[in-house]
């Protein structure tokens, strides 16, 4: 406590309480053309997948929640997955993926609260070891191709981080112009309670000769699924 | 010719001597022309693709003036949230104090295995070392820092660590390391660091990171990076350490955006990192996963003497991109290692003497002040104007005893740095004569005239023989007499206010 008494000491020494030059710092932004909003969305959704293909993501489309299921299939079958890990949904309840994966004899991992060592250790055993993990995304920048993952004990941060291999869905509605805008949607209370980690594309290096090199530590592949009930 | 003063306390290695080795190093040089003319290239194209960059460093600036300008608040504020969220604060005001404080947490936890996470705040007050001799296994997770550990070796770059390494080097030490074949592919390499660092990543105990940016507003740790290494470290270990300078805090969220739009795209390229984690205190109930603890050490470390300087405190707007040291000629030839600090190349120039001491105080004069540095940053550092400060700090006589700053070791010039200083002196004073000037000129210019082959003078008798063995010199133009003079005054008066 004295330390750091001290320091504060220090540091209002070395500025002499000189007058803090005032900034802005709200966002402007250009108002918006009026546009419908079904419009508008896939704007949103095509941008969105521009910047992950250039990510070296893997856009799945745009797609209602049947196709979603079949897109999540499809998936599996290219990896020729036995386990699967299933994060509890947001906006799209992931109940007909569950079924559908287990119909089709693949194994599934449900992440839900946790409160023992044990069980905690258990998980991020499977989640370590699970061939791909299908979780929805609080928001997307489309702007950058990034996905916004708030964690939660039913949507643990490890989904995005253990597994190999990550199909993101995402809900139309919430895909949001640029980074500024999903800080502030998502909000500052949120980030102080929760931990939340912005992904961009699949985990990358350029740490031997400035070369880009895809998967290091987290997954190597990014799949992702813009939800649309439009027509459901 | 010898232009930096040797200083009396300096350690063994100063610049001057480990930069003429690397001088020698044609491999070197063309392992950091490579790599760091890759960096440029990403950064010029990001910068093309997105019009509000410039808008964005200027709101940068500002807001790094107004928060540097309040720190003792902004640091009560952040300390106090940090707390609220469950996290246990603990402000060094040394590297000593966050050593220690750090090595007796491990030991009360019976931490024995360490991730570390790309930070140089840890390199800064050399934790690994610290955490070792305490019998703590110390693993850098990220690939770059991964390699130059296993080379027992000092990163050379703020965010490229092996930046001094060809593919070549690292399939060399990976084969004769990690006991596997000899590949030279970045990719291959880059699975067998994988495989190896999820083992240990699984296993650890304890993870430790720096970070990016401290949120005074919510309380809130930002780490940005590409790899996942940092959210490893911040996710699976059941103690996580953050070590953090103290001018790393910014007010608010909102804040934090316009950093984010620059940071990127001046460090590597990108428009965002791979990885942007918001770390604000331990799991909460029934979460599957992050630290049971979580611990933030703010080092000072001499951070509040630089800003008690007005000319020095712009330097801690800095937010560690590295872009400075790829633009900077000198970094470009010598490397990160020759200036024997944690941080190399310009900004590491202006910093380290306030950080470090020793015969880091000399790191000021390794700069030919060209002002790359200054354009490339995303804040907009005027680095050789704190460049110039610095030198005037260490040679100006300001209490008239003949000798520079107390505080800093005594300089001994050598002998050829004299010669240039009265040589400059000598050109000063012929400058303001200008018709001596022009008169000496012709006499120089017919003087050279019976070396000259086609235009050009290739060989002169010693002591003029270094230029020429180096660079041809244009034979200079007789003009006539006046001609300078009938030159077009809109010329001249423009010169000074285009930018």
């Amino acid at each position: 406590m004295a330390e750091f008494h001290k320091l504060i000491a220090n540091v209002r020494d070395a500025l002499e309480h000189h007058g803090a030059p005032a900034h802005n710092g709200t966002h402007h932004h250009a108002a918006a053309v009026p546009t419908a909003e079904a419009a508008r969305r896939s704007e949103l959704a095509s941008q969105f997948a521009r910047e992950l293909h250039a990510l070296g993501g893997h856009f799945l489309g745009i797609l209602s929640s049947k196709e979603t299921v079949a897109g999540v299939l499809e998936v599996a079958a290219g990896l020729n997955a036995r386990s699967v890990a299933v994060g509890a949904g947001i906006a799209n309840d992931p109940a007909p993926i569950v079924d559908a994966l287990e119909r089709a004899s693949i194994g599934v991992i449900r992440t839900a609260a946790i409160t023992d060592d044990p069980a905690r250790a258990e998980l991020r055993d499977k989640l370590a070891r699970c061939d791909f993990a299908v979780v929805e995304a609080d928001y997307a920048i489309a702007a950058t191709g990034t996905l916004a993952m708030l964690a939660t004990p039913e949507r643990p941060g490890s989904l995005t981080l253990l597994p190999p291999v990550n199909v993101i869905l995402v809900d139309a509605g919430r895909i949001l112009t640029d980074l500024a805008a999903v800080l502030a949607a998502i909000g500052a209370a949120s980030i102080a309670s929760h931990r939340l980690a912005l992904v961009t594309g699949p985990s990358r290096t350029a740490d031997i000769e400035k070369r880009i090199v895809v998967g290091v530590h987290g997954p190597r592949e990014v799949h992702v699924a813009v939800v649309w009930h439009g027509d459901d | 010719m010898r232009l930096l003063p040797i200083f009396k306390r300096a350690a063994k290695k100063d610049f001057f001597t480990a930069s003429q080795a690397a001088v020698a190093d044609t491999g070197l040089r063309r392992k950091l022309e490579n790599a760091t003319g890759r960096h440029l290239e990403h950064v010029a194209a990001t910068r093309a693709e997105f019009p509000p960059y410039d808008s964005e460093r200027d709101t940068s600036r500002r807001i790094k003036e107004d928060a540097i300008a309040r720190l003792d608040d902004l640091l009560i504020q952040l300390k106090e949230n940090l707390e609220a969220n469950g996290c246990r604060v603990f402000v060094a005001a040394d590297a000593a104090e966050a050593r220690k404080y750090i090595v007796d947490l491990a030991r009360e936890r019976g931490a024995r295995r360490v991730v570390k996470g790309k930070s140089m705040a840890t390199e800064e007050i050399e934790l690994n070392a610290a955490l070792a001799a305490a019998g703590c296994e110390v693993v850098e997770t990220d690939l770059g820092e991964y390699i130059v550990q296993l080379r027992g070796e000092r990163p050379s770059h703020i965010i490229t660590p092996a930046i001094h390494l060809s593919k070549e080097d690292v399939g060399e030490l990976f084969h004769e390391k990690l006991d596997i074949p000899y590949t030279a592919e970045p990719e291959a390499l880059t699975a067998v660091a994988r495989e190896r660092l999820r083992e240990v990543f699984l296993a650890a105990d304890m993870g430790v990171t720096g970070a990016n940016f401290a949120i005074a507003e919510t309380g809130t740790l930002v780490l940005v990076e590409n790899e996942g290494n940092g959210r490893m470290s911040s996710t699976l270990p059941e103690i996580f350490v953050a070590v953090m300078g103290i001018e790393k805090v910014i007010p608010s969220m909102a804040d934090l955006s316009h950093f984010l739009e620059v940071l990127a795209r001046t460090a590597t390229g990108q428009k965002l990192t791979t990885y942007t984690n918001f770390v604000s205190g331990p799991r909460r109930a029934g979460e599957a996963d992050g630290p049971r603890e979580v611990h933030v050490v703010m080092i000072d470390n001499g951070r509040s003497a630089m800003l008690a300087d007005p000319v020095l405190r712009e330097a801690l707007y800095c937010l560690r991109c590295g872009a400075c040291l790829n633009v900077c000629p000198i970094y470009r030839r010598v490397g990160g290692h020759a200036y024997g600090s944690t941080y190399p190349g310009p900004i590491g120039s202006i910093v380290s003497p306030s950080l470090f001491g020793g015969a880091t105080a000399t790191l000021p004069f390794a700069s030919t002040l060209c002002g790359a540095c200054r354009e490339i940053c995303p804040v907009k550092i005027d680095i050789p104007r704190i460049l110039l400060h610095l030198r005037w700090k260490e040679t100006a006589d300001k209490d008239g005893t003949g000798k520079g700053d107390p505080a800093l070791p005594t300089p001994i010039w050598p002998r050829s740095a004299h010669r240039a200083r009265s040589g400059l002196k000598a050109f000063s004073r012929l400058a303001k004569h200008p018709l001596t000037m022009r008169v000496m000129g012709r006499i120089a210019a017919l003087a050279l005239w019976p070396f000259a082959r086609r235009g050009y003078v290739r060989w002169m008798p010693p002591p003029f023989g270094n230029w020429t063995s180096v660079r041809d010199f244009p034979v200079p133009r007789l003009r006539r007499w006046g001609k300078a003079r009938n030159r077009p005054r809109g010329v001249a008066a423009n010169n000074g206010t285009q930018a």
